[in-house]
């Protein structure tokens, strides 16, 4: 685990390669219909990753501790919320299937959870690493960061994205609960915002006839359509899978075939062991990401490493689980491979910025480390104070 | 016995050595276990129903629908009776087209360019939980084709073309007995449309392939194309020319007439063709939908069976000639007009004391033929009809034929014998009059009637050509020739049937006047009117038989038919161009002998 970053920079190269050889067979039919060309999706897609990398690079080189600046959270934070209201002003907002997803800039669609994703982690790592020991406070631990969080999250739900909502609720817990917050504290949060949300599923005939037919597939047959196509997808493909480009799925059977249920045309042309496979890169990429949170140089890069490794691969297990019918059906794409800029962009910035903590690694030592880490600091200084305070160690 | 507080407790000190981040990770990672133990079931698990599931949605099959063949009518250069137009179905899916946005966009353009209104296109589209529905069918290609361009560029969803052929008939309401038409289901269903539907119809392609989850073809993963053969073509006996003269001559009849009903038909005696079948009242065949009156579809030449009164009496003499009863010669005392038989009156039209055999067809006297009739006796006189094609079909290719009554031997009465031989007690079609008359025109052979002279491919290859057909010979060429100098008469100065006559040729026929039967008798007042024969007598082409039902106030067969037969003949032989066979008046070879 020594050389995490390359190990990261490795994973995320051959996710990409496999990404974009999958998005040229799942788009081909869909591009040549809307476009006239068969690589539409691929060109498109290409123009984001060259902006990704650029993200990539930008965010791997600077010091991260900046992202530490409180006033640049607030600016962050501000930013951030203005973009995720912008989406239902009229003109600049777009409005797919009922949803307020996207900002409209010339010729490109934007989506501004993708970058509240990042924001929320950067914030709730700024906070936890800001009130350290006091993370057990029942206000410094859970009231303030809840309410931050909560606030950020209900622009996405109203949107509505109720997947993303699902996302950043699971990782910002995550945030919180390595940042100290009593575990006590996070289930009866946790319990009361999952029973706000099924209220809210109740409210909403269409998520529920999604929850619906998820779990009484037999009876509602047209609204389970998605998930059956996407199961029989992998059954076609069986353990090697029909060939690449030979899918049959994608000709319009499997909706979303390029986009949130590109994993199954993948299981479909290369069968159990690409889906195995990519799984398996997931899974690494976990460890890996984990594996730099675990030898960050401070508490913050901790947190923040712990944060975009948990963005990425909790996402990539969402969007699997629900391309096997394991959960409900939710618009979430799967990092590196479905067509999407905004997703694209947002994950590659944090592959950077957990390049840029583990290239401070090597560079920590203890001075640094003592200036920078308020909480070691302070406990170092006043061990009498510190009772209670669940710190990890690095 | 752990207190919860304490089992809480145990796990407290238990993971509180455990770093948070490893728990995160143990947790992600069993999900990640278990969605990889699903992938695998999915993969390779029992999946053989979903595998068939998802070729049976992919699998495409549409049949291609064949062109119906063409109807033509059998004159030198062919004229379409009945063809088959492409044309566009309009058909609408009602439930993507309520839901969408712009579905007052699509009413107004569908009600502009299929000139509808809004109203009928709204209730056309009224099912709004349904998936099809037509809007309109049967719409010709430059609409829809302009349709399709607007449904096009306004992105429109949920209206859709379908291929659809529709059967026109450039004639609308000529020969619509004989061509028929073809219900909405493609299915001809009267005249030849109907009994040669097979043939017409030819035989459906198909295409066999893969499709897209829209439902639409792949074209590149085509696996059987069968093209469509399409339907032969008919071509009939009947001549436009000669069935326009024919339904002229009907319609000015009736006009003139104030009749019911009048029918004829012209039959080319040496052959048996058909060469006009006509009916009135008739309809038009491109609006047969719109038709209330289903008497108006009734082809009567061969439907309607009508007592035919003195035009059977040709029938009567020849078969006494043929058993040798009585020569032209022989006198019969005709009882001044009254005869009093077996308890009942039979009277003359004019009373006549006694006449030969010859005049008493001339003179269409009822007492003369009843008392041949008499010398023959029931079984000889019944055996003959039969021979005559009487009380059968004749075997035309067109549906609804009828048998016309003749009563069975066993249920005649004394008086059956007299009364059948002057065509009474008997009903007939005008079809087997015109069998009949054809047969003594033709040294006595007996021909069976058609109207399909021939079928072929579309491509122009033979399938069928017709022949002649003998149904039997009832009479031998002596009789037959005796016969037509006798029915010749008929037409001279003195006879019945002076007004058919026409100029240049010499015609046989035999007129009659039925009285309508009505419950308990005969009308007073309602009258069949008919006319048969043939020209020229001497050397016979055609067959005419005229019948006009109820005429008024004249209601002869001799003054209500016979100027129509003549109307008929004389259009026909100039346009057969047959020769004429006696001087015409006042032409420079008019010097012929006086007879």
């Amino acid at each position: 685990m020594r050389n995490a970053g390359k190990a990261l920079v490795i994973i995320v190269l051959l996710l990409l390669g496999i990404g974009f050889l999958l998005l040229a067979s799942a788009s081909s039919v869909k591009g040549m219909d809307e476009a006239g060309d068969i690589f539409f999706y691929v060109k498109k897609q290409l123009f984001w990753l060259f902006l990704g990398v650029l993200g990539a690079i930008g965010a791997a080189l600077f010091d991260y501790h900046w992202l530490h600046k409180v006033k640049l959270n607030l600016f962050l934070i501000a930013c951030t919320a203005i973009l995720l209201m912008l989406v239902f002003a009229p003109h600049i907002g777009k409005c797919i299937k009922g949803s307020h997803r996207w900002i409209q800039v010339g010729p490109l669609s934007i989506q501004p959870s993708e970058f509240a994703k990042l924001t929320i982690v950067i914030m709730l790592s700024t906070w936890m690493t800001l009130k350290g020991r006091f993370a057990t406070n029942i206000k410094q631990g859970l009231a303030v960061p809840l309410f931050a969080l909560a606030a950020m999250l209900g622009l996405i739900f109203l949107e509505p994205d109720y997947g993303t909502t699902f996302l950043l609720a699971g990782v910002g817990a995550g945030i919180m609960f390595l940042g100290g917050t009593r575990t006590s504290h996070l289930v009866a949060s946790g319990t009361l915002g999952l029973m706000l949300f099924v209220l809210a599923v109740m409210h909403n005939p269409v998520r529920l006839m999604r929850f619906l037919s998820f779990v009484f597939r037999d009876a509602y047959p047209d609204a389970a359509y998605q998930l059956t196509q996407s199961e029989t997808s992998f059954a076609l493909g069986g353990v090697w899978g029909v060939g690449y480009m030979k899918s049959m799925q994608k000709l319009y059977f499997l909706p979303e075939a390029h986009n949130d249920f590109i994993f199954a045309i993948l299981g479909e042309e290369r069968g159990l062991i690409a889906t195995l496979g990519v799984l398996f890169l997931f899974v690494l990429l976990m460890l890996f990401g984990f594996s730099i949170s675990r030898r960050a140089p401070d508490r913050f890069g901790s947190l923040l490493a712990f944060g975009m490794t948990m963005l990425l691969s909790l996402e990539a297990f969402i969007n699997i689980g629900v391309v096997t019918g394991c959960l409900p059906t939710k618009g979430l794409a799967l990092p590196f491979m479905s067509a999407g800029g905004s997703s694209m962009v947002s994950s590659m910035v944090a592959v950077g910025v957990l390049l840029n903590v583990a290239r401070h690694i090597e560079t920590a030592d203890e001075h640094m480390r003592s200036i920078k880490d308020k909480d070691v600091y302070a406990l170092e200084k006043a061990p009498e104070v510190s009772r209670g305070v669940r710190f990890q160690k690095t | 016995m752990n207190k919860p507080g304490n089992l809480i407790g145990w796990l407290r000190k238990k993971l509180n050595g455990i770093s948070r981040l490893w728990i995160v990770e143990c947790l992600l990672l069993l999900a990640f276990g278990a969605v990889g133990a699903r992938l695998v079931y999915l993969h390779a698990g029992p999946n053989e129903v979903r595998i068939q599931k998802a070729q049976d949605a992919s699998e495409f099959t549409k049949s291609l629908v064949p062109f119906r063949g063409r109807i033509l009518d059998g004159s030198r250069n062919p004229n379409i009776l009945a063809i088959s137009l492409g044309v566009h179905d309009i058909c609408a899916n009602p439930q993507m087209l309520t839901a969408a946005t712009n579905t007052e966009l699509a009413v107004s353009i569908l009600s502009a360019y299929l000139k509808m209104s809004k109203e009928d296109v709204r209730y056309k589209l009224r099912f709004s939980d349904k998936k099809f529905a037509y809007v309109k069918r049967f719409v010709t290609r430059d609409i829809s084709e302009r349709l399709w361009t607007q449904i096009t560029n306004n992105h429109i969803k949920g209206i859709y073309l379908e291929e659809a052929t529709l059967r026109s008939y450039p004639q609308n309401n000529q020969a619509c007995h004989v061509v028929g038409f073809v219900n909405n289901a493609g299915v001809g269903s009267l005249g030849v449309e109907m009994t040669l539907n097979s043939s017409l119809t030819g035989t459906a392609g198909v295409v066999k392939g893969m499709r897209d989850g829209k439902k639409h073809e792949i074209y590149t993963r085509r696996t059987e194309e069968i093209q469509p053969i399409q339907g032969d073509d008919v071509i009939l006996t009947l001549d436009q020319q000669i069935q326009y003269f024919t339904e002229k001559a009907l319609d000015d009849a009736m006009a003139q007439h104030s009749a019911r009903a009048a029918w004829a038909v012209v039959q080319r005696c040496r052959t048996g063709e058909i060469l006009a079948m006509a009916s009135r009242p008739a309809f038009n065949l491109n609006e047969y939908g719109a038709e209330t009156d289903m008497s108006r579809m009734t082809n009567r030449v061969l439907s309607v069976v009508y007592e035919p009164g003195s035009t059977l009496k040709p029938v009567t003499l020849a078969l006494a000639f043929t058993e040798g009863l009585v020569t032209p010669e022989t006198m019969f005392d005709c009882e001044n007009g009254s005869w009093f038989y077996m308890g009942r009156i039979l009277r003359d039209y004019h009373p006549y004391s006694r006449l030969s055999v010859a005049d008493i067809i001339k003179k269409s006297s009822n007492i003369g033929t009843a008392k041949i009739a008499l010398m023959m006796g029931d079984e000889k006189l019944h055996k003959g009809l039969r021979a005559f094609g009487f009380g059968r079909k004749q075997g035309v290719e067109l549906p609804y034929e009828e048998y016309g009554i003749l009563p069975r031997l066993e249920k005649w009465s004394g008086l059956s014998c007299s009364r059948i031989a002057i065509g009474q007690g008997i009903a007939v079609t005008a079809l087997q009059m015109a069998g009949m008359m054809s047969a003594i025109a033709n040294d006595g052979f007996l021909l069976k009637p058609y109207v399909v002279k021939s079928i072929a491919s579309s491509d122009g290859k033979p399938r069928f050509t017709a022949e002649p057909v003998v149904l039997g010979r009832p009479i031998d060429s002596k009789v037959a020739a005796l016969m037509r100098y006798l029915l010749a008469r008929v037409t001279e100065e003195g006879g019945t049937g002076t007004r058919a006559r026409v100029e240049g040729f010499k015609v046989a026929g035999k007129t009659g006047t039925a009285q309508k039967p009505v419950p308990g008798g005969y009308s007073e007042t309602a009258y069949m009117a008919s006319f048969a024969g043939f020209l020229p007598a001497d050397k016979p082409e055609i067959t005419i038989v005229v019948v006009v039902e109820e005429p008024q106030p004249y209601h002869t067969g001799g003054v209500v038919a016979a100027p129509v037969f003549a109307q008929i003949a004389e259009q026909t032989v100039r346009y057969l161009n047959l020769e004429p066979t006696e001087p015409v008046e006042g032409a420079p070879g008019a010097a012929a002998p006086a007879p």
